[in-house]
């Protein structure tokens, strides 16, 4: 961070002297790329950080513009009032148009919000008070302070001053933990509010997010042409702006801003071959998304990464035990199940299972495919909602509860095909789950960003200690999918301990992992279940399981045959008739005599 | 009464043609899971050829129909082996891909006909016809009829030949296909030709209902795609009757909302959409998570 | 007449080894079963033969043929008729197209369904219903019909007994002896040890993704070492 200060104030510096070398023509095409940097900023939060396919940020765009001509021309409003209320239209918008994305996603989203760009295009081309296909003019020059700002120059300063706040704000968004938890829920929403997300909560807020940044762009460019017409808002444009971010990289607001001004400044050399410019930027795009997915920006890390990965390898060092133990209350049940029943379209997955486990207890999960194993763990941490029965932890009831609730109420779980988030680092997957704030605390970012830094920085904290702990310090800056499988596995766990919870669901921790990788997870998960974490854990590999576990439920079915120490449970005829086909078919030398008897 | 079967015809007239879209959108979405935004822009591409053909080829108005579903179908290969790559792999991204495709077909439209279009005088010259006191234009009555055959046939190819049947089958599960002898690569391809030749016949169609232009595609393409959604995405009963409900909302909303239509249109789909998400014959889940 | 051989065969999934040097044959004409627990890496080892998962061997052959060499949709071709797991029936289509999609490498001009609608009888009753609206049992002798179309030589056969009752299990363990006295080779993949004992005459153990122990099926019936292997005790 320190490094990029300098850059920065060289950047700033040098946009600041950039008027001084240009012409009057020049400075025009400047101050539009700046417009369009804004709107990649806002295109780039909602949908390459936050994974929203929003193809009306245009709309949002055309919001701010409209309002603000329409507040100035037809109600007679000084320029800022209008731009000041254009900009909550724009949120307001935001907000509306975020409400499908609560319901639907990817394709179904983008062509909600096409759709929805369409219907504005549709009311401005229409309605007299927009001026109909004709457009707004003569909107009022913006008055500042005596500064004449229909001077494109004077205009430029402006617009930089307040694209620097804007970009500034954009980056602290995304490096703080609001960003990264947007982060997560766009890798993986499902594993985002296993971890306490607030998948709604934090949909909103990227529309909104990207609404202000539409109307912001609006209003500048109201308040720079001073014209305002339907053509500026056009689906093609959208494709334009999205090829910007596309081009420039979509998970990087620096790239967004690349890209958004790279492109710009092309269309504008090639403004007399303009087809031309449209079939080249297309083609870009395609090749980008197929060759470069992450665009320029993504371009050096991808460099980065091959170099890399010549040089010396990090080391898994082993895991360092919790000191202070909670001691377990005896007798205390950790997690009642009762009577939880289960229906996919007319198959039983789960028939009257119930189940108590007590504080401090390691408990095992065991049966043949399709069994209901997972289907069980998917309730407990609210993935599926429970119609029939009963789910309490530590004796409250918290049937039908959603994933973030559970996960604040100290459930956390681990998934059998491992859901950690491919492209943030170990070290950002753990944040994710350290950060127990509640989505609603993000009104500080505005208010209190130093408050959100300190939370940040102690945050920062945390994840070394606990990194340090499970032994992954030195893979703390890798990308999980880079990394070899039984250490993702670790970083699961880490993860979900992350959490403090009191209740740890493992989901086959122990599949494709080698026989040494094994037995240190046996230490590992002994040494969670000492410092007072109860665990329950669904695992095939049952020799880890008889000798880990306190006790063994055994599903078939979707019923539990059987439950007891892992011993009394492995004798037990039906469990056998489970696993084997028939209980007497292959006996133990001691019960011989049944065979024979027969 | 009169007003409204008159507005209710050539609804169903404008309906046909979006079945067509909605159709191609669900046997490329069933077969390969992507969504193709740039199939507006084969509609376009579609309409350009049939009526140069027709026009300035002077082809009867069926064989530059036929003409202009060679060219997409080409065009349909073309774009999914390009973005065969991604597939299964980033859904949005494949979806970003098929947007910029939208973008290059337009451009080159524009470089090969220009940016303005052309009006295509209709291929029957007939009178329109009074069925019941009801004046309908001959041309939607034919447009009706080539939309019904054109689905029969699809339906036909799908149910009862080798290859469309195998198609199917390769679409609702890969491994089992590739495991009894279908190679699901190649279906797949043919899949998306077929897609884009729907998309050629709908362009074809609607070219004499409309004016030919580079920028069709876009609104024709969205409402087709609204409506395969409606209808259950990847369903093609569902895709028809999706187009039917879009060119009936979309002709009524014309009549009582005059320009507002699209704007009503677009916002009765997001309200429906978000009530229903799976549309009115869909199961599967939407979230692919 | 051909044999199955399989040497140093390895399949990973991500970063997931899966199977680990798994060697076996089958010549031909005869019955082999793979048993073991869950996850132990039985089912791979089958999707591994059929090429449909990316995989690794020194050896991978069917008679002449070098399945190494051969692309997924092609196996077939080579006379062998796969069973998947959990059936994997066509839904959306009629038992008769289920059923001719497993004959799809040959003519269906002259296509009879005797031999499958004689071994399943209820296939014929249905033979215009969806397959998706079938019950499980009859899913799968739909599956096992379909791979019999192909009129492969040698068939493998994932789990075939999986959720079904036990008078259903009797008659497809009826149908899989049937086949293999008229001279078809089966490799059987099964968590359930007594079907899979009653119908071959060889047997491989399966646990953590290698060969724990082989031996005849008649030998490891009565071994106590086989329940350790399944139960970990």
């Amino acid at each position: 961070m320190k490094r990029l200060l300098p850059l920065g104030l060289g950047l700033g510096i040098a946009a600041w002297l950039l008027p001084y070398g240009l012409d009057g023509y020049a400075m025009h095409v400047v101050d539009v790329a700046v417009v369009f940097a804004l709107l990649g900023i806002g295109l780039g939060l909602v949908m390459g950080v936050a994974g929203q396919v929003n193809l009306a940020q245009v709309a949002f765009f055309g919001i701010g513009a409209y309002t603000c001509a329409i507040l100035t021309t037809r109600a007679g409003l000084g320029f800022w009032v209008a731009a000041a209320l254009a900009l909550l239209a724009a949120v307001l918008i935001g907000l509306i148009v975020s409400i499908p994305a609560l319901r639907v996603q990817s394709h179904y989203l983008g062509i909600v919000t096409l759709g929805l760009a369409l219907a504005f295009l549709n009311w401005v081309t229409n309605a007299g008070v927009a001026g109909k296909s004709e457009g707004i003019s003569d909107l009022p020059v913006p008055p500042m302070f005596g500064i004449d700002l229909s001077s494109d120059y004077l205009f430029y300063y402006v617009e930089i001053i307040v694209f620097a706040i804007a970009l500034a704000f954009a980056l602290f968004v995304v490096r703080a933990p609001l960003g990264r938890r947007l982060r997560a829920m766009r890798d993986d929403s499902l594993a985002a509010a296993a971890l306490g997300a607030e998948i709604p909560l934090l949909r909103i807020t990227a529309f909104v997010l990207s609404g202000l940044y539409g109307g912001v762009a609006g209003v500048l460019y109201a308040g720079l042409i001073r014209y305002v017409a339907p053509e500026t808002f056009s689906i093609a444009n959208m494709f334009l702006l999205l090829a910007m971010v596309i081009i420039g990289g979509r998970q990087s607001i620096v790239g967004c801003v690349l890209g958004a001004v790279v492109l710009s400044l092309i269309r504008e050399v090639l403004v007399d071959f303009s087809v031309y410019a449209q079939l080249g930027y297309g083609t870009v795009v395609v090749l980008m998304v197929v060759f470069a997915p992450t665009g320029l920006a993504g371009l050096p890390a991808l460099w980065l990464r091959r170099f890399r990965a010549s040089q010396g390898r990090a080391e898994l060092h082993s895991f360092v035990p919790y000191g202070e133990a909670r001691a377990p209350e005896p007798g205390r049940v950790a997690l009642e199940i009762r009577e939880v029943s289960k229906r996919f379209k007319g198959l039983l997955a789960l028939d009257r299972v119930s189940m108590t486990v007590t504080d401090g207890e390691i408990r095992g999960v065991v049966g043949p495919n399709g069994s209901g194993k997972t289907t069980l763990f998917n309730i407990v941490s609210g993935f599926y909602a429970c119609e029939v029965g009963r789910v309490l932890l530590s004796g409250e009831d918290v049937t039908g509860f959603r994933p973030y609730r559970l996960s604040q109420a100290g459930v956390a779980r681990t998934f059998q095909n491992l859901r950690l988030f491919g492209d943030l680092t170990v070290r950002e997957n753990i944040l994710v789950a350290l950060d127990r704030t509640r989505t609603a605390w993000i009104w500080r970012y505005l208010v209190r960003p130093l408050a959100v830094v300190r939370q940040s920085r102690d945050l920062g904290r945390q994840a070394d200690e606990l990194l340090e702990r499970f032994g992954l310090a030195e893979f703390a800056a890798a990308q999980p999918r880079a990394l070899p499988y039984g250490i993702q596995r670790r970083v699961e766990i880490a993860r979900a301990m992350a959490m403090g919870p009191r209740l740890l669901l493992l989901d086959e921790p122990a599949a494709g992992l080698n026989g040494e990788e094994v037995r240190r997870l046996a230490e590992i998960v002994r040494a969670l279940r000492d410092s007072g974490v109860t665990v329950v854990i669904i695992e095939h590999n049952m020799g880890l399981v008889m000798s880990l576990c306190d006790r063994v439920t055994v599903l078939s079915s979707g019923r539990v045959i059987a439950d007891g120490p892992p011993r009394e449970v492995a004798a037990v005829p039906e469990v056998i008739e489970a696993y084997l086909g028939e209980s007497t078919y292959l006996s133990l030398p001691g019960d011989v005599s049944q065979e024979a008897g027969r | 009464m009169q007003v409204f079967l008159q507005t209710l015809v050539g609804g169903i007239g404008f309906g046909a043609v979006y079945a067509l879209v909605a159709m191609g959108f669900s046997i490329v979405y069933r077969t390969m899971g992507l969504v193709n935004f740039a199939h507006g822009s084969v509609v376009m591409i579609g309409a350009y050829t049939a009526s140069t053909f027709s026009m300035a080829g002077r082809l009867p108005f069926p064989l530059a129909i036929a003409v202009a579903i060679v060219v997409t179908g080409l065009v349909g290969l073309i774009i999914e082996r390009v973005l065969r790559p991604l597939e299964g792999r980033d859904f949005d991204l494949m979806l970003i891909g098929t947007i910029g495709f939208g973008t290059v077909l337009e451009a080159l439209a524009i470089l090969i006909w220009g940016a303005t279009g052309h009006a295509v005088p209709s291929p029957v010259a007939a009178a329109p016809v009074d069925i019941l006191g009801i004046r309908i234009r001959t041309y939607s009555l034919v447009v009706i009829v080539v939309a019904a055959a054109a689905t029969v046939l699809l339906a036909l190819f799908l149910q009862r030949t080798k290859r469309g049947v195998a198609m199917q089958a390769a679409a609702m599960d890969p491994q089992a296909a590739t495991a009894v002898g279908i190679h699901v690569g190649r279906s797949n391809a043919i899949a998306f030709a077929i897609g884009a030749g729907l998309a050629a016949l709908a362009g074809g169609l609607i070219g004499p209902m409309l004016y030919v232009s580079p920028t069709m595609g876009g609104s024709l393409g969205i409402k087709g795609f609204a409506a395969a959604i409606i209808g259950g995405f990847g369903n093609i009963p569902g895709a028809i009757l999706g187009g039917l409900a879009f060119g009936i909302l979309d002709s009524f909303a014309a009549g009582t909302f005059q320009g507002y239509s699209e704007l009503v249109v677009f916002v009765v789909f997001a309200v429906a959409i978000m009530i229903r998400p799976t549309g009115i014959f869909g199961e599967r889940t939407v979230n692919r998570a | 007449m051909s044999t199955l051989t399989v040497e140093g065969l390895g399949l990973r999934y991500g970063g997931v080894r899966a199977v680990h040097d798994v060697a076996f044959s089958v010549a031909a004409g005869e019955a082999v079963g793979i048993i073991g627990a869950n996850g132990a890496g039985k089912t791979s080892t089958l999707k591994a033969i059929m090429g449909l998962a990316p995989r690794t061997a020194a050896v991978l052959r069917y008679g002449e043929r070098d399945l190494n060499r051969t692309p997924a949709h092609q196996v077939v071709r080579a006379g062998i008729g796969y069973v998947p797991e959990g059936r994997h029936v066509f839904p959306g289509l009629s038992v008769e197209n289920n059923l001719l999609l497993g004959a799809y490498t040959r003519s269906w001009r002259r296509i009879s369904f005797d031999q499958v609608y004689g071994l399943f009888p209820v296939l014929a009753e249905m033979r215009h219903r969806l397959a998706g609206a079938l019950s499980g049992g009859q899913q799968q002798m739909l599956a096992i019909g379909r791979a019999l179309m192909s009129q492969p030589r040698l068939i493998l056969l994932d789990e075939p007994s999986m959720g079904l009752s036990p008078k259903l299990v009797e008659d497809i363990l009826a149908v899989l002896k049937r086949l293999n006295e008229d001279g078809t080779a089966i490799l059987l993949v099964e968590q359930n040890a007594k079907l899979t004992f009653e119908v071959t005459t060889r047997s491989l153990v399966m646990e953590n993704g290698e060969i724990a122990m082989t031996g005849t099926s008649q030998a490891l019936r009565g071994d106590p070492k086989v329940r350790r292997i399944y139960l970990g005790l």
